[in-house]
Formats: C-alpha cells, structure tokens, sequence
C-alpha cells in the first residue's frame, strides 16, 4: 500500500484512508449536518371577481413577514426549515387590488387614519402543517394553513376577525426532489386561500353587515 | 499474433454490435396493453371553426387527482390531425378564470356552471375564448399488481443487474362534455385500458413499458373529436 508522508511530522495516512476521510467529511457536510432551508416561491393570478368599493389599508404583522415553520424528523432533529413570510405578502399583493377599488400599503397601523383608508386588513397565520409522504405513505406532500384574518376600523376598532384554513397538496413524482414538493404544496394551498378569501370576503356575516351600513 | 490479434479484435466489436442490436430491438418492443372505449351520448354536438374546448382536470377527490401531463397529453391529440380541435391550454383557462376553476371551487354540475356563468367577468372571460364546451376528465392510473425482483450492485469496475420484474397498470378515465351554450350534459366517453410491464435483467435491465396510460390518452383523444364534431 502507498503511503502519503508529512514531511515535519510522523503523520502517516494511507491515501484510500485520506480519501474516505474527506468523502465523509463532505457526504456530511452536504447531506446529513444541516436543516434543509426552503424559502417558498410561486406565481399567483389576480382573481376575476367583482371589486369591493373600500379603498383598504393592509397591514402585514412582524410575524407573517418572518413567517416559516420547521419540521422535525421522528428522532426530534429538525429537518426542514420553510419560510412563506415573503410568498404570503405576494399572494396578498397580487389579489387585493382586484378585490377592492384600492389598496394603500401601512408599515404601521397608527398610520392607517392618515392614510385616510376605509378599513384596514390584517391577516396573520396561526398554525402551518406538514405532511412529508416518507412519514404517511399516501404518495403526496399536504400543506395545511389556519389563518386568522382581521378586519379592522382606521381607529383600530374591530370590524370582523374570522378564521381561515387553507389545503394544497401535491402527488410525488419521479426525479421530484422533497423542496419541490413542499413547495408545490404550499402554493397549492395558498391558492386555495386565494380562492376561498376572494369568493368569500363579502359573505363573511360581520364584513357583510359592515359593507352594507358603508 | 498480430492477426490473431485483429481477428479477435474484430470478433469482440462484432458481439458488441450484436448486443446493441438486440437491445434496441428489446426497447422498441413494449409490453401488452388492452384498451377499451364506451361513448355515451345524450345530446346533438358539433363545433365551428371559430370555437374552442378546453380540458380540465377533476381535482376534488381525496386520493387522488387527476394528472396535469394526462391533460395535456389528451389535448395535443384533440388539436391534431384533419379533425383537430381549437384546445385552450388548462393553466391558462384556471389562472385566467381564478378563483372560479380550483379544486374546492369548481363547478360540479351543469346547473352549477349555469349559476358561475351570472358572473359578468366569467362570461366574458369564457366568451374571448370562445369556449364551446368544457369537457371534464377524470381518473387515474395505478399499479395493481407486481412481481418478481432485481438487484443491482456498483462496483469500482462497473455496474450489473440480475432478475426479472414484472407489474401491472390500469388506467381508468371518463371524460364528460359540457356545452356552454345550453349548459347541458352532452356526453361521456369512458376509457378502461390495462397492460402488463416486463423488466428482466442479466447485466443490463431491459425495460419493456406497457404504454397503459398513453394508449388511454390517445383512444380517448380520437374518440373526443369524432364526439365533438358530432360525428
């Protein structure tokens, strides 16, 4: 066997020996020593629904901004960590200005009365669930989201807070690595949020009542 | 020794074409696949040349959905040939029609589409398509059954495989016909195709793939633009 010698020291390492060390060393470094990080990413049509005469103020919440969630593995590790904080606000971004006359931005809700919007909508997530299809064995990745969605005066009065939840699902595939399908999952249930929150925003009993005495 | 050297030279590149002869003959040949269509018309078709129809679809069942490529794949044979069809691409048609078209929130009954149809915005969206007929496709492929086994082992000098495998697919799919401008039923063709896949293997697998799903589609497609056109 050849033998690798350094030339200060008494150091011997056989080559394969050398080669196995680092192979490791990098098999660990790429694959098993580090949570894999998925920041979401998708495209989301403006919803063809009739628009709402407000002109709405939206505030986004610290939280929903920096929003992700981990998953662990059964050991306790984590293993994913998925950030939708961005995804979210562009979901909101690209169906709001079809839903109402027109929407004013706020970085804090004290600005809302200078702003001299007719509402303000803040929507916050309240739980994200996962299912990887390793764990379940039904040959998809299912994304569950609760939503708590905030309609309030310029004056922070509340004008209605309901609950949303939202489902997006996505079959395994071939060559379809785990951060796709994850991603796939999420958008397909932020989708469904889009669609359930753009049908229904009217019909909400408080937002319904609310619209009529405006 | 040189000759002898040519001779087998010569005599190993000849097992080499023979081999590759073989395998392609090997990857031409596919595995058996029965189809079988059944057309149920209630109602007159016929389209002009001005129309379309768009495929989409159902995605509302809790084990399964029925797959975008099928979709896709029914679509590029309906807008093939003398009796091609006008198809609007399904992204297309659901993104331009969002929210109306998800899977919670499409229609599943003709009266449900004749109440979607109020909406200004979606008639209008539906009238620059010029959309004839909506034509809904349901179903799956599954592997109902397999058998056999193959191992492969990587060594430093190459790769090998050895064994034999063997599976079956059903494909079953309904494809039911809307028609926009009566918001009718007008139809629906059914298609139950099946086919048994072969995988043997001595050093290299030798994958003979029963095209259940692809024969699906393209009876399918055939069927759907005789029935479209009235045919």
């Amino acid at each position: 066997m050849k033998l690798l010698q350094h030339s200060n020291s008494k150091i011997t390492v056989s080559r394969q020996a050398f080669r196995a060390i680092v192979s490791i060393m990098l098999a660990c470094l790429l694959i098993s020593c580090g949570v894999k990080a998925i920041v979401v990413e998708g495209e989301y049509p403006r919803p063809a629904v009739s628009s709402v005469d407000v002109n709405l103020g939206v505030y986004y919440p610290p939280e929903l901004k920096a929003f992700s969630y981990n998953e662990y593995t059964d050991e306790g590790k984590e293993e994913y960590t998925i950030s939708s904080g961005a995804t979210h606000m562009q979901l909101f971004n690209s169906i709001l200005p079809s839903m109402f006359t027109s929407v004013t931005l706020l970085e804090n809700l004290e600005d809302a009365q200078a702003a001299n919007v007719g509402a303000v909508f803040v929507p916050t997530i309240e739980e994200f669930q996962l299912a990887l299809p390793q764990k379940t064995r039904l040959g998809a990745y299912e994304v569950w989201i609760k939503y708590n969605m905030r309609l309030l005066e310029p004056n922070g009065d509340y004008i209605a807070d309901w609950i949303l939840t939202s489902y997006g699902r996505t079959p395994t595939a071939t060559l379809q690595t785990a951060e796709s399908g994850i991603n796939d999952a999420t958008v397909g249930a932020l989708r469904d949020l889009a669609s359930n929150f753009s049908i229904g925003f009217s019909s909400v009993p408080e937002v319904k009542e609310w619209l009529e005495s405006n | 020794m040189k000759h002898s050297h040519r001779k087998a030279l010569l005599s190993r590149r000849h097992l080499r074409c023979r081999w590759l002869m073989l395998l392609a003959v090997l990857f031409i040949a596919t595995g058996c696949t029965t189809t079988r269509i059944d057309e149920f018309r209630q109602g007159e078709t016929g389209i002009e040349a001005d129309e379309s129809i768009v495929l989409l679809g159902r995605r509302q069942g809790s084990t399964y959905e029925t797959r975008e490529k099928f979709v896709e794949c029914i679509g590029d044979n309906v807008s093939r040939g003398t009796l091609g069809l006008r198809v609007i691409p399904e992204d297309d048609f659901i993104n331009a029609l969002f929210p109306w078209f998800e899977p919670r929130t499409a229609p599943l009954r003709t009266e449900d589409l004749q109440v979607l149809m109020e909406e200004p915005i979606v008639a209008q969206k539906i009238g620059e398509y010029g959309i004839r007929y909506i034509v809904w496709i349901d179903g799956q492929t599954e592997q109902t059954s397999s058998a056999g086994s193959l191992a492969c082992s990587v060594v430093p000098g190459g790769a090998a495989c050895f064994g034999f495998g063997t599976w079956e697919n059903d494909s079953t799919f309904d494809v039911r016909v809307w028609d926009i401008t009566t918001f009718n039923h007008v139809g629906t063709i059914s298609a139950e195709a099946n086919g048994q896949s072969y995988v043997p293997a001595v050093v290299l697998p030798i994958p003979l793939i029963a095209r259940v799903e692809n024969n699906a589609c393209e009876s399918l497609a055939q069927q759907l633009q005789q029935f479209v056109q009235g045919e």
